[in-house]
């Protein structure tokens, strides 16, 4: 694993900024490969062979994302809406399973570990490097069940919307009176009164034209809607 | 687990903790030890100190006794130089000086040791001078019955760096000496200043190998610190010349004679213009002229910390500035008074 410094070197200018969050997630990182026994969490080697639970989306979830490797769209990501400065680390091959918990009162200790520092949030930023791990972080060693379908690689499963047709993957269907519907179509959906729209430019593409030229001739049209 | 009886039910049963009495004045101390085992005539004993139930312990797997959590504490928190006996009283051990020496208390250890729950270590202030056998600190674990994974994970958090709590042992340093001033070389007026640093350097238990007097010359200042540091000096104090005045002149002997880092400046009346510099390791303390006058200076809140060893810099010359008024009492207490402790 590359050097604490270089880590969060590379984890800030992802990010966008070098922030308290940053340092944490970057240990956190650190903490969480160490105690799977992983060295090199993205090499092709290992890569496959765990997954991270975060329990927040602040910028301590982008740090343990950057160290680790871990990404939504490679499934090894899992993201658990709880608001909790934590994160589990899951390796699949031993089923081990750890989850850190940033402990509140290092927020509390950061003006004894950089008293030198009267600005709170470098203050904190200085502090979060110098704390060792047990003044950081609590840790249990957990049990994780990992579900086959949310596990990385090929969709395992696909099934129709009993009510609109949407195809959904890997077991995210509702069953609602033993018929499958999507998420959208269930009760239980983030957003409401979808309407299909047509817009002004919805022949764009990317990609160049049959004639050399790239199909803007939609742009700077005003809205239609 | 606890489970409570009535004092009335519990004879023949072994008490789970040290029961403590308090005459206010005059006594507190336990009146009851663990593990005594309750007969009828402790009954009314114990009503009197207010107890009409107690408590039986069935500790589960994970958790431990106040007395374990104390040890286990303690075993942490303990560092160089500290001693504690494994036999918890009233729930707490208290941590002594094992030798006469300058107590350091490594401070963010100890902040981060109480942030966690249910335990507590509290000690004297860090930089306090002890001798053997004094009480240092003490700690307990705050109720009867623990989990044991936060005492251990408080006793690791105390053991980072070696402890919390460590009495170091002051060198017996060579220490040279260099007096400067005109008026005083020059024979206008007795020194007055050598006999007190000399106090001051064999109370801390060095001694002093040699005493220059020198005029307000930075050539002769120069030559002075080099034939201390030719004699071996492991630490050479000079007094006056620290001023502003056009005549003072100790810093830039200091820096002719070849300091590699120079701090001028110390957060503490008396004391402002003090100096600490280093030629080789070696360290220069200048000590400016409110030395005279003042009982307590900077000078006695920084020799002890040089003669453990502590490099000091900027930062610990600034971080004193809080305590670091001394009120000039008509009697000085020092070092029973707030001067120097807000570290």
């Amino acid at each position: 694993m590359q050097s604490f410094e270089t880590l969060l070197s590379k984890s800030a200018k992802a990010h966008g900024h070098l922030c308290p969050g940053q340092v944490v997630g970057v240990r956190m990182a650190i903490l969480g490969c160490r105690l799977l026994g992983l060295d090199n969490p993205t090499s092709i080697a290992q890569i496959k062979k765990f997954l991270v639970y975060v329990e927040m989306d602040r910028c301590t979830a982008d740090a343990v994302a950057h160290v680790t490797g871990v990404k939504l769209g490679r499934r090894s990501l899992k993201f658990m809406d709880y608001g909790i400065m934590a994160a589990t680390f899951v390796h699949l091959e031993t089923g081990m399973a750890f989850r850190i918990l940033s402990t509140e009162e290092s927020r509390d200790l950061s003006c004894v570990y950089a008293p030198e520092e009267s600005e709170k949030r470098i203050q904190q930023l200085l502090a979060y490097k110098r704390m060792p791990d047990n003044v950081l972080f609590r840790v249990q060693k957990v049990h994780v069940e990992v579900n086959a379908l949310d596990l990385p690689g090929p969709t395992k499963q696909k099934v129709a919307c009993s009510r609109c047709g949407q195809v959904v993957r890997d077991g995210r269907e509702v069953i609602h009176d033993g018929k499958p519907l999507c998420r959208p179509c269930s009760d239980n959906c983030y957003f409401s009164a979808p309407q299909e729209i047509l817009w002004p430019d919805m022949d764009w593409t990317p990609v160049n034209g049959a004639n050399g030229t790239t199909r803007d001739k939609g742009k700077n049209k005003s809205s239609a809607y | 687990m606890l489970k409570k009886i009535r004092v009335e039910d519990a004879v023949g049963q072994r008490l789970s903790h040290d029961i403590t009495e308090i005459r206010p004045g005059e006594f507190k101390d336990a009146a009851f030890r663990k593990g005594h085992t309750v007969c009828d005539e402790d009954i009314c004993h114990l009503q009197k100190l207010g107890k009409n139930h107690l408590y039986l312990i069935d500790l589960e797997k994970d958790e431990i006794h106040e007395n374990q959590a104390a040890s286990i504490l303690a075993n942490g928190l303990a560092g160089e130089g500290i001693t504690w006996v494994d036999n918890p009283k009233e729930g707490k051990i208290c941590l002594y000086a094992e030798h006469d020496g300058l107590l350091v208390i490594n401070k963010a250890n100890l902040a981060a040791f109480n942030m966690v729950d249910e335990v507590m270590c509290a000690s004297l202030h860090s930089y306090t001078l002890v001798k053997k056998g004094q009480q240092v600190a003490a700690t307990r674990a705050i109720p009867l019955v623990m989990k044991r994974n936060p005492v251990e994970r408080a006793a690791a958090i105390a053991a980072q760096e070696g402890g919390t709590v460590s009495v170091h042992v002051l060198k017996d340093a060579k220490v040279g000496v260099i007096i400067t001033g005109n008026e005083v070389f020059n024979g206008l007026v007795d020194d007055k200043f050598a006999p007190i640093l000399k106090k001051k350097i064999t109370d801390l238990r060095s001694h002093i190998t040699r005493i220059e007097l020198v005029p307000d010359n930075t050539e002769l200042i120069q030559q002075a610190i080099e034939t201390h540091i030719q004699n071996n000096c492991d630490l050479i104090l000079l007094s006056g010349g620290m001023s502003v005045d056009p005549d003072d002149v100790t810093r830039k002997g200091i820096r002719n004679a070849g300091a590699t880092e120079m701090h001028y400046g110390a957060a503490a009346l008396p004391g402002a213009m003090f100096m600490v510099a280093y030629i080789n390791n070696i360290p220069l303390l200048g000590v400016p002229a409110c030395g005279l006058h003042h009982k307590v200076t900077v000078l006695d809140l920084i020799l002890p910390r040089i003669l453990i060893g502590e490099r000091i810099g900027k930062k610990e010359l600034a971080f004193i500035g809080h305590g670091g008024l001394c009120m000039d009492c008509p009697e000085c207490t020092h070092p029973h008074c707030p001067f120097g402790k807000g570290m």
